[in-house]
């Protein structure tokens, strides 16, 4: 029973993860701190209105027009809405 | 107009004014993401309880002022706490104030379990209550699970000499049906200890559903609970809604 849990956590992280990917590119140009901590507020922030929608569902078009829109709702500041902004693309592209 | 053009109009007009520290999406279950620094917010509870007597009824009512403090921290100051009991038809008294915080450890989406940690403290001239909780939430996409569990110690009377400990389990399930629109369910078990003794075995299950709403800067919160056991002297049914906005 209890390795029945484990396995069903540790899936369910998997599973869910895939809503936020982790960055794990190791291309010269790319900020990884600026990702993270753009991951760690796309995460936080936006759950607290509503659930986090797929990163695949919009475009890359699309995407910072959103979270423009939704930046003083969920308290960004302009450097952390470009945090935001940069994590998802970066996602986007990883996958 | 495109599904698609639609959809994007949709979520970027939604929370355009979503400046609060955030939904519930339940209404006696905590979850466990806490309010963004620096964000206000303001809500007020109103339970309706009532019991097998006909003449029993009761009406609770809080006002809540929510503070972000940082990213895993929040702190709320519920500035009075009213009821009304029938039959006693005192009408509206006053009850107590109340202090909250919450810790949150960990994040229902990207960490297998979110968690997070509640203490509250509230006092009155006829009641002294001590609240503590462990909060846990995981998302899946537009589902959302949360389990709290909870220990309260009451100290109620004129010489606050009766006492009563309470454990409560609570478990509940939502699916956010559009970006402003939740319905959800949400089970209590209860374990009653009068004078922290368990010599009448008080065990009591309250079942019922609940409904969301949000939008702009405001958000609405309904649910219903019925009383599953039969415990006379608790109520019966349970009807609380929440009303929040953000400054």
């Amino acid at each position: 029973m209890k390795k029945l849990l484990l396995a069903c956590l540790i899936f369910a992280g998997c599973e869910t993860a895939n809503y936020a990917p982790q960055i794990t590119s190791r291309r010269h140009d790319v900020d990884l701190q600026k990702l993270e901590r753009g991951r760690n507020l796309f995460v936080h922030r936006c759950i607290e209105c509503h659930t986090l929608p797929p990163i695949w569902k919009y475009s890359n078009e699309d995407w910072p027009k959103i979270v423009n829109d939704m930046s003083h709702g969920a308290s960004l500041k302009p450097a952390d809405r470009d945090a935001v902004i940069s994590y998802i693309l970066a996602a986007r592209k990883q996958q | 107009m495109s599904k698609r053009a639609l959809s994007i109009f949709l979520l970027s007009i939604l929370p355009a004014a979503c400046a609060f520290a955030g939904v519930r999406h339940f209404d006696f279950l905590y979850e466990a993401p806490t309010s963004a620094p620096g964000s206000v917010e303001m809500e007020n509870w109103i339970t309706w309880k009532r019991g097998s007597d006909p003449r029993f009824d009761q009406i609770d009512i809080r006002h809540e002022f929510e503070f972000g403090v940082t990213d895993k921290f929040q702190l709320s100051l519920y500035v009075a706490d009213w009821n009304y009991h029938s039959p006693d038809n005192e009408g509206f008294t006053f009850s107590d104030v109340a202090v909250e915080a919450i810790y949150n450890l960990s994040n229902p989406v990207i960490d297998p379990v979110g968690l997070s940690i509640y203490q509250e403290i509230r006092a009155g001239d006829r009641l002294v209550e001590w609240e503590s909780k462990v909060i846990a939430q995981k998302n899946y996409g537009r589902w959302i699970f949360a389990y709290n569990a909870t220990l309260e110690a009451v100290w109620e009377g004129a010489d606050l000499d009766e006492r009563e400990g309470e454990f409560t389990q609570a478990i509940g399930a939502s699916y956010e049906i559009s970006p402003r629109l939740s319905v959800g369910v949400e089970l209590l078990h209860e374990f009653v200890f009068p004078d922290w003794k368990d010599e009448e075995n008080i065990r009591n299950v309250f079942v019922g559903p609940n409904v969301s709403y949000r939008r702009g800067n405001w958000f609405v919160t309904t649910g219903v609970l019925a009383q599953a056991t039969d415990t006379r002297g608790e109520a019966d049914f349970q009807w609380r809604t929440i009303f929040g906005v953000g400054f």
